[in-house]
């Protein structure tokens, strides 16, 4: 079975019968999965900061790494895949953005990212229908481009879904 | 019923481990020194072939996208700075605990040198964007091998990876290393802290060692190094590089901020540095023929 693996910062797109896209062991790190029941189509970015004005040069080298440019990235992607590009009618759902215990506000970056990609989002019209974010552990995520079921796993824990 | 580890049993465990070269042992000092050239490091790097021909190939691996080829030594050094230097005689010459499956923490195979590596980075960052007057390369040092205690106590914690997570989650227990305590009798820091007295390990080394996890507990001279590392540990945890189970069940000494300044626009600039460099050089290890 084909898989499309997304490191940190990438974003990536499949509509292939049988095919799998996964991301490894997202800490403070987000995966926003959008899934288009029109098309079949299931993309995934895997966000590490939430706002790319913290270096601009990354964000055009690598626009995934970023909620506010990754987002719009990941739309383009699908569009190729016949998505509607503004993502209507999409699924949204979100993992990750885990936090170390007893954070403080400054290592609170997975809240942070999650409540940025919500802020660009609600931008489009669009919410996460499910979420499985926070905590204190690191999720590995994998969709099935068939059933559109996700599946979480971490060291230790029984896998679960979303 | 889990077996209970004393003192003995992981010095018994230490006995069985090769013993640092001596290139790498006499780097470790020398790096510690605060008034060292790099000439000096030239010169320990000369007297041990195996290691002279991983630096050529490190340096020349494609990864640095050298266009001439680097053919000497001095060259090489001054190129890749000390800490890599170190980072390589050490990772060689340890590379059985470095590799070694950690399965007491449900890893996949190479999480510890990846993680180590990955804190290494993070921990040099973290004292070179905050401005912080520690050697940054010391900090380097020292993250490389803050966790290797783990693989001395994986063992003996096979099979408990659930139940620490469990009572972490009821409360029961403070974090991953107080429960490895209360399961086993020891915890990795301390398992760690034993290595680095039986390798003769300097003692700025060592302090991290014991106290990454607790470094508010470290001698005052050490202390804003062990916070520095103890954050690149964190920092490589919340990238999604840990060592397994454990990944992300400890806690948070905020008291960092007594002897690191860092904002989050800052901590978010060391986390995309540390991906990038991270990237680099696990590229640039891997293509050496390493066989972490």
């Amino acid at each position: 079975m084909g898989q499309i693996i997304l490191g940190v910062g990438d974003y990536g797109a499949s509509n292939r019968p049988g095919e799998e896209v996964k991301t490894f062991a997202l800490g403070s790190c987000v995966s926003v999965i959008l899934l288009d029941p029109k098309t079949r189509t299931v993309g995934m970015v895997h966000v590490a900061l939430p706002e790319a004005a913290i270096n601009k040069a990354k964000s055009l080298q690598k626009p995934g790494y970023f909620a506010d440019t990754g987002i719009p990235a990941l739309l383009n992607e699908m569009a190729k895949f016949g998505c509607q590009p503004k993502g209507k009618g999409m699924v949204v759902k979100l993992c990750g953005g885990a936090n170390v215990m007893d954070t403080n506000d400054t290592f609170q970056i997975g809240k942070r990212n999650a409540l940025s990609i919500k802020k660009v989002l609600w931008k489009y019209g669009m919410g996460a229908v499910a979420e499985d974010l926070g905590g204190n552990f690191s999720r590995t995520v994998t969709v099935s481009v068939d059933t559109g079921e996700i599946l979480l796993s971490s060291p230790g824990r029984p896998n679960w879904k979303l | 019923m889990t077996e209970k580890v004393d003192r003995e049993k992981i010095r018994r465990v230490i006995s069985s481990v090769p013993l640092l070269s001596a290139s790498a042992t006499q780097l470790l000092q020398t790096t510690t020194d605060p008034d060292h050239d790099l000439q000096s490091i030239v010169r320990i790097v000369k007297t041990d072939a195996t290691l002279t021909a991983r630096v050529l190939k490190v340096v020349n691996s494609a990864a640095f996208g050298l266009i001439n080829e680097i053919t000497t030594l001095d060259r090489a050094i001054s190129y890749l700075g000390e800490r890599l230097i170190v980072g390589i005689a050490i990772g060689d010459c340890a590379s059985q605990l470095f590799n070694k499956d950690l399965q007491g923490y449900e890893a996949e195979h190479g999480s510890l040198w990846r993680h180590d590596l990955r804190t290494a980075i993070a921990s040099r960052e973290v004292v070179t964007q905050t401005g912080a007057d520690i050697n940054p390369d010391l900090a380097f040092t020292a993250g490389l091998l803050h966790d290797i205690g783990k693989a001395l106590i994986s063992d003996y914690l096979s099979g408990t990876a659930a139940e620490i997570i469990a009572k972490i989650s009821a409360e029961q227990t403070s974090d991953y290393l107080s429960a490895e305590e209360e399961m086993i009798g020891f915890d990795h820091a301390r398992a760690g802290h034993e290595l680095a007295l039986a390798w003769k390990l300097p003692a700025t080394i060592a302090e991290v060692i014991r106290f990454h996890h607790t470094p508010a507990a470290a001698q005052p001279e050490y202390r804003s190094l062990v916070y520095a590392v103890h954050l690149g540990d964190n920092i490589a945890m919340m990238g999604g590089c840990g060592t397994g189970a454990d990944s992300m069940h400890y806690r948070l000494d905020t008291e960092y901020s007594e002897y690191l300044h860092l904002d989050s626009n800052t901590l978010a600039s060391i986390l995309l540095a540390v991906n990038e460099e991270f990237n680099k050089l696990e590229r640039s290890f891997a293509e050496a023929g390493d066989t972490h």
